[in-house]
């Protein structure tokens, strides 16, 4: 319980550095005005529905800022911790380091939740006030009228959630064995490029004509990099009738809360070692 | 936890995370667009990998569109097919990108390669004929993917069709995609009698009649409110023509003139 008590106080002093900085402040403000001005984009729309176009653009903005805030706030605040020696006293007291760890990533990860569901909220009142503008132009011209699924939109900002949470753990995880700031933000960026792209890997898995060396090369990394890609279902959960395929969505968030266990776990083991 | 129990209990959780991820991704798969390595390696350049990895599919599939129309005035047919086709790549769902690129390979590009061998008056008509005629294989084979990829796919096959029709000149080709769309979920009024008409300019006279007499009696009569009477009309003339006897011709309908 102990544990439990110190972790939550951790975790809660980290929450309110984190909000307080100005990265977090800018990039929910530029992704919001982004996420209302995107109805304004509209121009640059050519081959898609309008709903999906400002859709996709809410959920793309959703994941680069999302990111960045993850890599770059989770390497910040452990390093500013490291770097002012905070980290020295703290750790004196009868704190343990995966308890350290554990606040910080905590703190980190509510703060991401709370730019999710800041821009979801966002998103959500331009997709439904856009639905209702065009619902009665699609039905006068005898068109089917576009609908936006909000408990899907709820559904999605879940799977974001467990997304930026595999980010910032993965972060966690470079940082507590890395030297610098700058070399973490630049592995933790490669990180999440690598685990966009890992569905290659696990492509090539489902083929029966590859080799066992790219066979087991594949299975290394399928193990080793999560994939960011299956987080990315929003157009069949917000826009589509049909919705995504039953249990998608939480056999997603069971893969992806594994791997961010498990990126815990290597955080800590790698943070005991560290010389302080 | 000792410091060996954490390095295996990461390990167990990395390969049951690696197995639970399989089975996740085989599920959401038919979610996202179809999109392999190779695609990847032909556009990696050009700003693929951001609408891949940010999410901004749609957002790049039109500035990439957007690029393609500046190579397109400017004539440059490779940058602007490749351009075109990563819109296509990117939202493969689009109807107007797959539709518009098949177009613009099978016709526009056509009239820009006549035109770099010196022009219309220059090039003879039968080189006209063969470079049109390659050109629209190739718009058609676009079209032929759109239609795999797209949800619309009678849209892709009618302008097949029409391609087959017009620049293959081969109108067998034609009637096999105007019989395809004809047969799709979301078929044109029009697409049968495209069909039975261009086979029967085919020569395939017979096959034609007994294709359309089928489609009529169990597609059109059933879908149309008004029992498709102009398609019926062109049957009889077929029967006519073909001098089908009185007790195999179709039935006289009540409400036929």
């Amino acid at each position: 319980m102990d544990a439990l008590r110190r972790t939550h106080w951790i975790a809660r002093i980290t929450f309110l550095e984190a909000v307080r900085q100005r990265l977090f402040s800018f990039l929910l403000l530029l992704g919001a005005a982004l996420a209302v001005s995107s109805v304004a984009f509209r121009f640059l729309n050519f081959g898609h529905g309008e709903l999906k176009f400002v859709a996709d653009f809410g959920f793309g903005i959703l994941f680069l800022f999302g990111s960045l805030l993850a890599v770059v706030m989770t390497a910040q605040l452990l390093y500013a911790e490291l770097d002012n020696r905070t980290a020295l006293t703290l750790l004196a007291k009868p704190v343990s380091r995966s308890e350290f760890l554990l606040g910080k990533f905590l703190g980190v990860w509510a703060v991401l939740g709370v730019f999710i569901v800041l821009l979801c909220s966002i998103l959500a009142g331009v997709l439904l006030t856009r639905a209702a503008e065009i619902a009665p132009v699609a039905e006068a011209a005898g068109r089917v009228p576009p609908s936006v699924n909000a408990a899907g939109l709820a559904i999605f900002a879940l799977l974001q959630w467990m997304r930026l949470g595999i980010i910032a753990a993965l972060t966690l995880f470079l940082a507590a064995g890395a030297r610098t700031f700058l070399f973490s933000v630049v592995a933790g960026m490669l990180a999440v490029l690598g685990g966009q792209l890992q569905w290659l890997a696990q492509d090539l898995l489902t083929k029966p004509d590859v080799g066992f060396f790219q066979r087991s090369l594949a299975w290394f990394a399928t193990r080793a990099v999560p994939n960011l890609q299956q987080f990315n279902i929003g157009d069949a959960l917000v826009l589509e009738s049909a919705g995504a395929p039953a249990g998608a969505a939480a056999s997603a968030l069971l893969a992806g809360s594994l791997h961010l266990l498990a990126f815990l776990f290597l955080a800590c083991a790698l943070f005991r070692r560290r010389e302080i | 936890m000792s410091a060996w129990a954490t390095w295996t209990a990461s390990a167990a959780l990395l390969i049951a995370a690696g197995s639970a991820s399989d089975r996740s991704w085989a599920a959401v798969r038919p979610c996202i667009p179809e999109l392999g390595a190779r695609q990847l390696e032909l556009s990696a350049g050009q700003g693929v990998l951001l609408g891949v990895l940010g999410g901004l599919r749609t957002l790049v599939a039109d500035v990439s569109w957007l690029r393609s129309y500046v190579l397109w005035e400017r004539k440059e047919e490779a940058g602007c097919e490749a351009l075109m086709r990563l819109a296509c790549t990117l939202d493969p769902h689009a109807r107007y990108f797959w539709e518009q690129t098949g177009f613009a390979v099978g016709l526009d590009m056509a009239n820009w390669e006549i035109r770099r061998r010196g022009g219309y008056a220059r090039v003879s008509k039968e080189v006209q004929d063969h470079v049109f005629a390659a050109y629209a294989r190739k718009g058609i084979a676009v079209l032929e993917e759109g239609a795999r990829t797209s949800r619309n796919r009678a849209p892709f096959l009618i302008v097949a069709g029409q391609l087959a029709e017009m620049k293959v000149r081969d109108q067998r080709m034609a009637a096999t995609y105007y019989r395809a769309a004809a047969e799709s979920e979301d078929a044109p009024w029009y697409a049968a009698r495209f069909a039975a008409r261009t086979a029967w300019e085919a020569g395939d006279r017979a096959q034609a009649y007994a294709w359309y007499r089928d489609h009529w009696s169990s597609v059109l009569r059933v879908r149309h409110e008004d029992r498709a009477p102009d398609d019926l009309a062109e049957l009889r003339m077929m029967e006519d023509a073909l001098g089908v006897p009185a007790m195999r011709r179709i039935p006289r309908q009540p409400w036929e003139r």
